[in-house]
């Protein structure tokens, strides 16, 4: 673009060394006006109070508001519940992740296979979504009753040992990690099985016309072609696991047998609500959010490699 | 680009115009008085507390109120702390006794109120009325106070060939022992999850447990409070619960679920609000007995429950208020809100009102807590008494699962609670 | 070029059910629940079907709580933030998508991160915000703080970016005003997309539960969610009632969804789906 367009010309502006056409300014203005507001006011203008907060020891008890510097940082960087928290949370959303990810991927090929009672299956799949999380936490606390539970009734039937569930340190992460599974895999499926049927007969055909078998037409067709997909589900699945907390509220409260449910959003919340102590809140979700920051930042590297579009 | 700042700048402007905050005072009393109300109660307890506020509203003309259920006891507390922080705290509200009202905030006019002849202060049992006390002074009024009563499966308990009506254990120990046995032979459901004794608020137990070994679980030290519950005699407790979890009558970390397996048949002693009364009597799939709690060396009970708290800033609030509260707890009203909800009366002459004795013949489960009214006990409520209860229930829960012994638990709770506090 | 269904894939598809059985029993469970009697929830061992059928439990949901209010306070609302939503996401992909203005990359960058933020750091200040102008126990209270979603605006962005640049040059040769670009190629050419979008909103919005929670004191506000947690604790000892309850609160968006859903399927096209 020549930087020779004289300003005075009225359907041309120069802002920043680049040229922009007034009218598109405008619309722009106008268009992004209530986003903008909307981002003002529901995110930065909170996200900036959690920030000043957590440098005060602000006690929703007391109301008392005064500036302490670095103490709830340090609080918590040595707090033991913190640090167990911080691995809960890690290893839940790992397991979350590769679960959610790849079951929901091998799920979305089977289903675009040669099968029946695709609008069944598609809508069985999808089902728990839209579930109400309160309501079906509560409906699972039963399943997982160990006494008289189906799960543990079901594990007696196949005359396997029966399991504490929501109850033992071992297995409770495990069971909330299963539950979430549940609930939130027919997301990840719908987008995956889109992406699929997106990818036109055509190529798959005349890759079998040329020989190719059913794994490498997977392999070397389908899976490169979802990658632009695969990637939006892996950072969506980022921001989301961290994101988890009304059914462990519900199933485990308090954190759950030795503490082994509490996830950092989960210790936020006791330190603001059980505890009063706004100030260490704010502070531990400040780390919070640097850490779901730099994963999204790290997942954004990783994926520079540029996809393969259909264009 | 100078339209976008300039829109920019005025959309800041409004924002602040529009967090601009203007209050009204007024100086006279206006002629209706109205008060926002919310209760912790559901059930029978809500119904019984809406009614009896109902009536009041309609006898006081100059007195309106507005109702609201606002939650089970943690949720009400969460919604009242963020309430008052945007003042929009409600005037009154019956919640569980804890760090948020009132005292916590240095506001004791209840101590005033409280002198009112009306309200006859002598006539509410001691320990019920240091259940209503921060920092040892009076910040709210004990409403809906309850004690752990010990509630039985007659149909577990006769097939394993004890009577716990005729020979109750008097002691833990002898409980133990009952407990055993209750488990060898009574599991007629042939479940194998099948246990002799548990309870639903193991935080609450322990409390009253260390009560009656002597431990008052906290002092004050000069400015501050100071943690006692583990020392030698708080230890022990820790120790005989632990006693409880080896012998097998009680399952580890599972008193989530106690009520649960007592419904469904599946446990056979169970240690439980006294207002269960009114859910549990005649809902049962097998026949339901109490008996009252037994003791370590000395007769004590921690009280637990909610108390009426006066959150308003304004004068003619806290009055209108305050009328609210001495008609809640006039003996009549009191007693009869206890008679139907299995909460306990506060007042000692409530012991000659005729309903009460009519009740305790006709249902005998009743005069179980009501017979443990002389030794109710309340430990010293502090600010950071909520922080407290989290940290028995992580001790709890490690002492059962055998991660730490009762004392290295109980010490990692104090040194806790000591830091909290700083 | 038209598919033969010559073979079907039988094991796949022995999976596949096995797997949706997994996926869907436990509305069985809940919808078998609903009608049994106190007795059959506790039985021990379980009990998968009612001893006697009552219907009444349904009647009883409402009894105990203003089940139509929350009825109605739930549908209000989500219909409510899904319109504000998508007025404030079509405009914003539109503009991230066609127009062309400085700062371009930084405020998809702002977007994105404000999927970073969960409700519960940003839930005190928020309560005092939205108290601060009294909009606590109000509707517009609950509504107003939930319209904005990065995840609406990018999906509706990769939607916009599909469609062909020569549609937007003929218009603009037509003598079209990038305000009518928008209403006259944009929304029609992306309908589909469109209505994705406002289902998925509409979804996300009727499970909302954090933020009503906090928002509203009164019963009357109340929506679904929270009338369902408060019914448990009415009604700790009949969970039959409770499962009652979460039939009705289920059944409608179970519904609007299989309606929709080879809607949904078809119309997700994900070309630069990456922001």
């Amino acid at each position: 673009m020549k930087r020779m367009i004289k300003s005075n010309n009225p359907y041309r502006k120069i802002l920043f060394g680049k040229e922009y056409e007034t009218a598109q300014l405008r619309a722009a203005v106008v268009l992004l006006i209530p986003s903008f507001l909307a981002i003002l006011v529901l995110f930065i203008l909170p996200v900036v109070q959690v920030v000043l907060y957590s440098f005060t020891n602000y006690n929703l008890t007391t109301g008392v508001k005064d500036f302490n510097g670095l103490t709830n940082y340090k609080f918590i960087l040595t707090d033991n519940q913190f640090h167990k928290a911080l691995r809960n949370t890690f290893v839940f959303a790992t397991g979350k992740l590769v679960i959610d990810t790849s079951l929901a991927l091998i799920i979305a090929l089977m289903l675009d296979a040669r099968v029946p009672f695709k609008r069944y299956l598609r809508g069985a799949f999808f089902a728990p979504v839209v579930v109400p999380v309160v309501a079906s936490s509560l409906i699972w606390i039963w399943f997982y009753d160990p006494g008289i539970g189906p799960f543990n009734q079901i594990l007696e039937a196949l005359s396997l040992p029966k399991s504490q569930w929501l109850y033992h340190e071992n297995t409770a992460l495990l069971s909330i990690l299963i539950f979430s599974i549940w609930k939130g895999i027919g997301y990840n499926i719908i987008l995956f099985l889109a992406g699929l049927q997106n990818i036109p007969d055509s190529y798959i055909q005349a890759a079998e016309v040329d020989g190719a078998t059913g794994w490498q037409v997977l392999f070397k067709i389908k899976l490169p072609l979802l990658r632009p997909i695969i990637s939006f589900v892996v950072m969506i699945g980022i921001i989301n696991t961290f994101k988890v907390f009304a059914e462990i509220n519900v199933m485990t409260p308090k954190g759950g047998p030795l503490y082994s449910t509490a996830l950092m959003v989960v210790y936020i919340y006791e330190q603001a609500f059980t505890k009063g102590k706004m100030g260490r809140a704010c502070a531990a979700a400040i780390a919070l959010f640097i850490i779901i920051f730099i994963l999204t930042m790290i997942q954004n590297k990783l994926d520079t490699k540029k996809s393969i579009s259909l264009e | 680009m100078k339209k976008v700042i300039a829109v920019f700048l005025v959309l800041l402007i409004i924002t602040g115009i529009v967090f601009a905050k203007g209050a009204a005072e007024t100086t006279t009393r206006p002629e209706v008085v109205k008060l926002q109300v919310w209760y912790a109660l559901s059930g029978t307890s809500g119904e019984s507390f809406k009614s009896k506020a109902e009536a009041f509203d309609i006898a006081r003309p100059d007195i309106e109120l507005e109702l609201t259920y606002s939650g089970k006891y943690a949720d009400t507390a969460t919604k009242v702390s963020a309430a008052l922080l945007s003042g929009d705290a409600p005037d009154v509200a019956v919640m569980a006794a804890g760090q948020l009202y009132t005292g916590g905030r240095g506001d004791f006019s209840m101590e005033e109120f409280a002198k009112d002849p009306e309200f006859n202060i002598s006539d509410v049992y001691p320990g019920m009325l240091e259940y209503g006390k921060f920092d040892g002074r009076l910040a709210a009024v004990p409403f809906g106070i309850s004690t752990q009563v010990l509630y039985y499966n007659k149909t577990i308990c006769n097939a394993a060939g004890i009577d716990l009506e005729k020979n109750p254990p008097k002691t833990w120990e002898e409980l133990l022992t009952l407990a055993k046995i209750a488990v060898e032979k009574g599991n007629i459901n042939k479940s194998s999850d099948f246990y002799g004794f548990d309870t639903s608020d193991g935080v609450w137990l322990i409390k009253s447990m260390f009560s009656q070994n002597g431990n008052p679980v906290v002092k004050k030290a000069g400015d501050t409070v100071v943690p006692v519950f583990n020392e030698a005699s708080g230890v022990e407790v820790a120790t005989f619960w632990k006693k409880m979890i080896d012998s097998g009558i009680m399952p580890a970390g599972q008193h989530n679920n106690a009520e649960k397996k007592f419904l469904a048949g599946n446990l056979a002693i169970i240690a439980a609000s006294s207002n269960r009364i009114s859910r549990w009597q005649g809902n049962t799939s097998f026949e339901l007995g109490a008996i009252p709690m037994p003791k370590f060396s000395q007769n004590a009970l921690a009280l637990g429950g909610n108390v009426m708290v006066i959150l308003s800033e304004d004068q003619f609030k806290k009055e209108a208020g305050w009328e609210l509260v001495k008609h809640m707890l006039k003996e009549e009203n009191q007693t009869d809100f206890a008679l139907s909800t299995g909460y306990l009366p506060i007042r000692k002459s409530s012991q000659q009102n005729p309903k009460v004795q009519e009740l305790f013949i006709s249902n005998p489960l009743y005069k179980i807590a009501f017979e443990q009214l002389d030794y109710t006990w309340a430990y010293l409520h502090f600010s950071e008494m909520g922080t407290m209860d989290a940290m028995f229930w992580y001790a709890l829960d490690e002492i059962e699962k055998a991660v730490l012994s009762p004392k290295a638990a109980l010490d990692k709770a104090a040194a806790s609670l000591i830091k909290e506090m700083e | 070029m038209k598919k033969k269904l010559h073979k079907v894939n039988k094991p796949v598809l022995l999976v596949l059910l096995l797997g949706s059985l997994l996926m869907i029993f436990p509305f069985v469970w809940v919808v078998l629940s609903s009608f049994k009697t106190v007795a059959d929830v506790y039985a021990y061992p379980p009990k998968w079907l009612p001893s006697s059928w009552k219907f009444s439990n349904y009647a009883t949901v409402f009894e105990m709580i203003p089940f139509a209010r929350y009825y109605v306070n739930s549908i209000y609302t989500s219909v409510m933030q899904t319109a504000l939503q998508l007025g404030i996401s079509v405009t914003a992909a539109y503009a991230l998508v066609v127009l062309d203005f400085p700062g371009k990359k930084i405020l998809f960058s702002v977007v994105r991160s404000t999927m970073f933020v969960p409700t519960i750091v940003i839930l005190i200040p928020m309560y005092l915000m939205v108290s601060k102008v009294h909009l606590i126990d109000t509707y517009a209270g609950i509504i107003l703080p939930q319209i904005f979603t990065a995840f609406t605006i990018f999906l509706l962005v990769s939607f916009f970016r599909s469609i062909p640049h020569d549609l937007y040059d003929s218009a603009k040769l037509d003598g079209c005003g990038y305000y009518r670009i928008l209403s006259h190629v944009v929304i029609p050419n992306a309908s589909s997309a469109i209505s994705t979008a406002m289902l998925f909103s509409f979804l996300g919005h009727w499970k909302s539960y954090t933020w009503p929670l906090i928002v509203t004191n009164k019963q009357q506000y109340r929506t679904l969610p929270i009338g369902m947690k408060y019914l448990v604790q009415e009604s700790s000892s009949e969970y039959q009632v409770m499962m009652a309850a979460s039939v009705m609160a289920i059944l409608p968006v179970l519904i609007v969804f299989m309606i929709f859903e080879k809607q949904l399927v078809k119309s997700i096209t994900l070309t630069g789906l990456k922001a």
